[in-house]
């Protein structure tokens, strides 16, 4: 009877492994072209055509073997097949070029700007091109090359694309907008996009699509009525549509290549080693070439490559629902093994509480996605070369490796020590000495005054008070300085902060005198836990107060002192506040510390996986430390 | 443990009170006690310095501090302080919505959860306790870098939320740590008593919970209000827009921003960055402390 389950769940996952079609995927490299700037294919889908950064286009039958290859002046730019066979390509040497099929020139037009874009319809009858610093599309004749008209736009032109038909023009500028326009340049639907626009394309039926720099492709039709919108997990490079507006084609910068359907769905995603740089369809939309940043071409048969993708879906599904039905059972039998010793009354209780866990659900939710989420996302990625959207790759313990033999972390190490070192003296005796003080003033009235008197510097913000100090140290205007001057020491006078051999002294020296007001009154409130009648009686006894603090005070303040040397510690590992602040590390090296290492590996170098490795290791320490001091509190217990 | 110390001053006094019969004024004022109150002056006046300089250098030309340092203002400058004002106000008010509503979302979330966990019993209840006291284990150096890719890629980076809801998370640790240890300080027989009269839950925690605990609700606003106000590192990494940035990062830009040259107005910047904290510390300082020494004894 057991079985029955075990036999269904063999059977879905045979089911869910039955091979799809094999996938045809082809590739083949152009020496020397650099960034592939632009793709075409024929309408029959015999050729293709690549643009190159190298100033060369070639052209190409559909298996990969070359046909010819013709030279411009400068980097090709645009490229376009038409129907008849004639290659249109445009170029940074302000030219555009025709061809025959055989690579014979057919003309040569001088545009007297560089050429930014082309784009035109299968049988030649639209031409439009976008050159630099224009705000205009330039229409451009077929058989003389000859410009015909043009365009305004209004604003600085990017891209423009042309459906295959030429029934519709869409056009991006540089301030953000996509212009949808039909073929006699009558503007139907103003797009805004919220990032730069990277890619425009747009389908038979009118349906545009546009690629920003935000990872995103947005779609929008002639009346402004489809308007979603579909992530990618880069900047996009290139779109493209099938010329039934069924497929969209999408390149993005770390190497993804994608299709989507036109509503939008993801049908298909693969990722190649270096950057995605140009998506090109056959006409049937069978085939999908797509363009590298180091001249390599990659074809895909999309009918194969979604079917696997579909299937590869299929199968993660019925594995899912496999993992479902099974814990399903696991629960049942659980369930089953509570009721026989009836304990089910657990499950009452828990749906009694079932506002209290709704009370708590806001709490938790915050606790988990925003405070354990980036703890364990920081432990895990510490192992990793860490490309947030882009690629993330195991690199084990080599962070961890780099980190050992990093000078600046190296330095930061030393610098960490004295700060230590210096941090507790400062964070223990001042406040120490002050609680005293307060404490055996008389008058309670005074005590109130002193106290608040010394919380008061907490009025001004922590960052205002840094940079007084910066000024304080200032090697002109400095109080520093002056004060030197004026006490007969103005030798000694010096760029305090700009010196690597005190840099690090002065940023220990801010602060003084140095009475922490949190230290101050736990020391006061411990002062003031001490039972009076120990202390009578110690004067009874004739004991002086010196004898009195070094016998009964600072005894009966070990539980303080424990507490505010482990703030302290796990105080000063981790702040880099005051250093990024005055110093930022410098000069040279001579300020760095682990922690302000850490936050310029990850806004400085966009290097996340080292500086998750560093916060890893600080956070190591910290939990060391944390844990000899309770094993210490267990003992004294 | 607050109460308690004030106790402790409390059983002292007596003493005191009987000596001040005995000696008068004279025994306030013996050799010790002036130089231990010497000492203390000395000792204020050393940890004031930064801000008397910082006044007084508010009020001056770059000339006046060029030429006579030690001078005081004269004439004084006081349109320094308007000048610093049109170009930080938009941070202040930038930082101090930022504080209130990270501060309000503690305090609503800290208030019901510390509520839960002091007077209630359910299924799960030491494991989801624990769960919080771990997160206290966690320092914010290992979050840090993780939590602004998080929060880039739930696209919050560049929005208030990133300071408020960064605030809330992070504070309503502790916070729910206060209200718990507060709350099941509160008889639980007022509860019994409401509920039998018929009070709903939701009715016995907003007009008997919340007003018994406003103490530590407000202690628990003034301390986080006060820390978002003096967050430096996070909105510096999270923000980049100047109109959403916040004064502790205003104040190390601003004056690249607008091109200022006068030291006067730079002081007087920080000067006026001080006034919600003083607003804030001279209405709630009592609160601020005890939250203070609560904090440091409890952990």
């Amino acid at each position: 009877m057991r079985k029955a389950p075990w036999i269904f769940l063999a059977l879905i996952l045979l089911l869910g492994l039955v091979p799809g079609a094999a996938l045809a995927k082809d590739h083949w490299s152009i020496e020397g072209a650099g960034n592939i700037t632009s793709l075409s294919v024929s309408e029959d889908g015999s050729r293709v055509a690549v643009g190159g950064h190298n100033a060369k286009a070639f052209l190409y039958d559909s298996e990969g073997s070359p046909i010819y290859e013709v030279e411009a002046g400068n980097v090709v730019t645009g490229v376009a097949l038409l129907s008849n066979g004639t290659l249109l390509v445009s170029s940074d040497d302000r030219h555009l070029y025709a061809y025959d099929e055989t690579g014979g020139k057919l003309w040569d037009s001088d545009l007297k700007r560089q050429v930014k874009s082309l784009a035109a319809s299968q049988d030649g009858s639209t031409i439009v091109l976008v050159t630099q610093r224009s705000k205009d599309l330039i229409v451009v004749d077929q058989n003389s090359g000859e410009q015909t008209g043009s365009i305004p736009i209004g604003s600085l032109l990017k891209e423009v694309s042309v459906s295959g038909s030429g029934q519709w023009i869409v056009a991006a500028t540089s301030d953000q907008f996509a212009y949808l326009l039909d073929k006699d340049g009558s503007l139907m639907y103003k797009f805004s996009a919220d990032n730069q626009i990277q890619a425009v394309a747009v389908s038979e039926n009118g349906l545009a699509a546009v690629g920003t720099a935000s990872n995103k492709v947005e779609l929008f039709d002639k009346n402004g009525s489809v308007n979603s919108s579909i992530n990618t997990r880069d900047i996009v490079t290139d779109v493209a549509f099938s010329s039934d507006g069924e497929r969209i084609g999408v390149s993005d910068l770390s190497g993804n290549y994608y299709i989507f359907d036109g509503r939008g769905k993801q049908l298909w995603e693969s990722k190649i080693t270096g950057e995605g740089r140009g998506v090109q369809f056959d006409r049937e939309g069978k085939t999908l070439y797509s363009g590298t940043n180091d001249g390599r071409i990659f074809r895909y048969d999309v009918g194969s490559v979604i079917d696997k993708a579909a299937s590869k879906a299929r199968l993660n599904a019925m594995l899912w629902a496999a993992a479902g039905v099974l814990a399903v059972v696991l629960i049942l039998l659980y369930l089953h093994y509570l009721k026989k010793r009836n304990r089910l009354v657990i499950f009452r209780q828990i749906w009694k509480s079932k506002y209290i866990y709704l009370g708590l659900a806001p709490t938790f939710i915050l606790v988990f996605v925003f405070l354990y989420y980036p703890a364990l996302s920081g432990l895990f990625h510490s192992l990793y070369d860490w490309q947030p959207g882009g690629r993330t790759t195991f690199v084990g313990l080599a962070n961890f490796e780099r980190m050992i033999h990093d000078p600046y972390v190296i330095k930061g190490m030393g610098n960490l020590v004295i700060l230590i070192i210096t941090g507790l003296i400062k964070a223990i005796i001042p406040a120490l000495i002050t609680a005293e003080l307060i404490f055996h003033l008389r008058s309670k009235r005074l005590q109130y005054g002193f106290r608040t008197a010394f919380t008061a510097s907490m009025v001004i913000p922590g960052v205002a008070l840094l940079l007084i100090w910066q000024n304080l140290y200032d090697p002109n205007v400095g109080l520093i300085n002056n004060v030197l001057e004026l006490i007969g020491l103005g030798s000694w006078a010096h760029g305090w902060l700009g010196d690597p051999n005190t840099a690090l002294w002065a940023i220990i020296f801010i602060g003084f005198p140095f009475i922490g007001i949190l230290q101050l009154l736990v020391f006061y409130a411990g002062l003031l836990s001490i039972p009076n009648e120990l202390i009578e009686s110690a004067k009874i006894d004739g004991a002086n107060l010196w004898r009195i603090i070094r016998s009964i005070h600072l005894p009966l303040l070990g539980g303080q002192f424990k507490f505010l040397i482990i703030l302290t510690l796990i105080g000063i590992i981790q702040d880099f506040n005051g250093i990024m602040i005055v110093t930022g590390g410098g000069p040279m090296d001579s300020t760095y510390v682990p922690a302000l290492q850490m936050y310029y590996a990850a806004t400085k170098f966009n290097d996340l996986g080292y500086a998750s490795a560093l916060g890893v290791s600080m956070f190591l320490v910290i939990l060391a430390i944390t844990v000899v001091n309770m094993k210490l509190i267990k003992t004294e217990d | 443990m607050y109460t308690e110390t004030d106790t402790a001053a409390e059983s002292v006094s007596p003493v005191r009170k009987l000596r001040k019969n005995e000696g008068g004024l004279i025994k306030y004022l013996s050799f010790p006690q002036i130089t231990i109150i010497v000492l203390l002056c000395v000792l204020v006046i050393l940890m004031l310095v930064p801000i008397l300089f910082m006044i007084v250098s508010s009020l001056k030309s770059n000339a006046q501090i060029l030429g006579n340092f030690w001078g005081l203002p004269s004439p004084a400058k006081w349109n320094n302080y308007g000048a610093a004002f049109t170009s930080i106000w938009r941070y202040m008010v930038n930082s101090i919505l930022y504080a209130v509503g990270a501060s309000a979302c503690v305090i609503l979330l800290s208030s019901i959860s510390g509520y839960i966990f002091a007077k209630k019993s359910f299924p799960g209840k030491e494991l989801l306790f624990m769960m919080m006291l771990a997160m206290m284990m966690i320092p914010g150096v290992l979050t840090l870098i993780p939590s602004y890719v998080l929060y880039n890629n739930l696209g919050l980076t560049n929005t208030p939320w990133v300071i408020i809801i960064a605030g809330a998370a992070g504070g309503q640790i502790f916070g729910t740590f206060l209200c718990r240890s507060f709350m099941s300080g509160i008889p639980s027989e007022l509860f019994e008593a409401a509920r039998i009269d018929g009070a709903s839950e939701i009715r016995v925690f907003f007009q008997i919970v919340i007003p018994l605990s406003l103490p530590i609700l407000a202690t628990l606003f003034i301390m986080q209000a006060v820390g978002v106000y003096n967050d430096y590192i996070w909105p510096l990494l999270t923000i980049r827009d100047s109109s959403l940035q916040v004064v502790a990062v205003g104040l190390t830009v601003f004056t690249k921003q607008f091109g200022i040259t006068d030291m006067g107005t730079q002081f007087s910047a920080y000067a006026i960055s001080s006034i919600p904290l003083i607003l804030i510390f001279s209405f709630g300082m009592k609160y601020y402390i005890q939250g203070m020494t609560q904090g440091a004894l409890k952990m």
